[in-house]
């Protein structure tokens, strides 16, 4: 067989493209057997294994370190963003979703609103919590002291104490909430207040005080509470009870040091004046002031 | 849809799986041509990385030509070549021939010895072609793609191969 004319006859033999006419000529040939033994044998050469593994590590891996990848750049800074935009949402999440605290010390009277533009004069030594999520169709709020509100018209405004509950539509109204002593006064609309299993409705100008054992019910003149324009009033109240709104309102310490103080005293006081205040109730209670230091005011028998 | 298949690649997923497929017979062939592994596997190495790279210009139905070139291209400064080494199947040989005669397997193993060396004796061109035949089982078009020439070229190539190696066996004898 000469080669020039064969047109690759050995490359299709060797793909198997050859006719069986062309391949039984083929194989009666004397170069047949070696080209058989070499297509036979050389199909079961086998080149040096190599890690395809490693050499696809190394190619990924190498993306990575070239400075023309932009994606880890972009969410680097992305994730800083992210966590900027968490922290905020948090903050806000929790500014407005939990409690918010208003806290009047001794000594100190303060004057807020609330989302609603509800105003609220919180008295010495007094504390509200409320939350200012959802405020309009959930105004409710926990007091632990005394306070005058101004409620803004809306829904249901809901004030809770240790002692009772106040409910009312949107008037003003005064809620003090001491020891076991319970009033509420109202200056204007209707107010619900609940006592332990007691419910009484007030209207403008009245006011109810309630104890373990003691009811009461009065009529008022004043339209706004007496404590806000510095002047202190009881109704039918004892000695301690007056110190301790004394010590509230002054933020001092007033020890007495008498026994027979069951008598309850009704009156005003100034919140301005502590002098004239001990005064009134020395002269009253037939007592005296027998030393004062550093805000600490000793009272004893006359 | 060329934009799809253009972000087809650049998936990892996609990438990994186009690389399983191709990494073997590109490297191989590079062995085939230059007898040097360690410059096959960097020349591999470099030509995917490029793809990976130039990832979002390649659509997925380029990409293997795409890779062929570069790695051409890389070849082209590199000089040949060292011996090709390569090494017959230990398995799948003797297993159904247990019981022939120690003459004919000292023939057979003379024969593989000079098959070899005959191999080892071809011109680049030949040698490439026919063993991307003959090891890696590439049909002759595909062997044409990878080497950027006709599939009549490729049968020119496999047909001298034949030739050549038959003569220096037989020349041994």
């Amino acid at each position: 067989m000469s080669t020039k004319e064969e047109n690759y006859e050995l490359a299709k033999w060797l793909a198997g493209e050859m006719t069986e006419k062309e391949l039984s000529a083929f194989q009666q040939t004397p170069e047949y057997a070696t080209y058989a033994k070499i297509a036979e044998y050389s199909s079961q050469l086998e080149a040096p294994v190599f890690d395809a593994d490693s050499l696809y590590q190394k190619t990924i891996s190498h993306k990575k370190a070239t400075p023309k990848v932009i994606p880890l750049y972009q969410s680097k800074w992305m994730k800083i963003a992210a966590v900027f935009v968490v922290l905020l949402g948090l903050t806000f999440f929790f500014r407005t979703t939990f409690t918010t605290t208003e806290l009047a010390e001794n000594g100190k009277k303060i004057s807020f609103s609330l989302p609603d533009n509800s105003q609220i004069v919180l008295n010495s030594g007094s504390e509200i919590h409320y939350k200012k999520w959802n405020w309009d169709s959930n105004r409710k709020l926990d007091l632990d002291g005394e306070a005058y509100f101004k409620v803004a018209h809306g829904k249901k405004f809901e004030v809770n104490t240790k002692l009772g509950k106040v409910t009312v539509l949107g008037t003003q109204f005064d809620v003090k909430s001491r020891n076991n002593r319970f009033d509420v006064t109202c200056y204007e609309g209707r107010v619900k207040v609940q006592y332990k299993d007691t419910q009484v409705i007030i209207t403008k100008g009245t006011s109810v005080s309630f104890d373990a054992d003691f009811f009461e019910r009065q009529r008022i003149t004043n339209t706004k509470p007496e404590w806000t324009s510095n002047q202190i009033i009881f109704r039918k109240e004892n000695l301690k009870t007056i110190m301790e709104e004394l010590e509230r309102q002054y933020d001092c310490e007033i020890v007495l040091n008498s026994e027979k103080n069951t008598q309850l005293f009704t009156g005003t006081l100034p919140s301005d004046n502590i002098k004239t205040a001990l005064e009134i109730i020395t002269s009253t209670f037939h007592l005296k002031i027998s030393n004062f230091e550093n805000q600490k005011y000793i009272l004893e028998d006359f | 849809m060329e934009n799809t298949d253009s972000n087809g690649i650049c998936e990892e997923l996609v990438f990994s799986g186009f690389f399983k497929a191709n990494v073997k017979s590109l490297r191989n062939y590079l062995y085939f041509k230059f007898g040097n592994e360690e410059k096959a596997n960097d020349i591999t190495q470099d030509s995917f990385i490029k793809l990976w790279e130039n990832c979002k210009s390649v659509p997925l139905e380029k990409a293997k030509s795409y890779l062929y070139t570069i790695a051409n291209n890389a070849s082209l400064n590199e000089i040949a070549h060292n011996k090709v080494v390569l090494k017959y199947a230990q398995n799948n040989v003797n297993k159904d021939r247990t019981n022939l005669s120690p003459e004919f397997l000292i023939e057979e193993e003379e024969f593989k010895h000079k098959l070899e060396k005959a191999i080892a004796k071809l011109t680049e061109a030949q040698r490439t072609a026919f063993l991307l035949h003959r090891i890696e089982g590439k049909k002759y078009h595909e062997i044409a793609v990878m080497l950027d020439i006709s599939v009549k070229a490729v049968e020119k190539r496999i047909h001298g191969a034949l030739i050549t190696l038959r003569s220096e066996i037989e020349q041994f004898r």
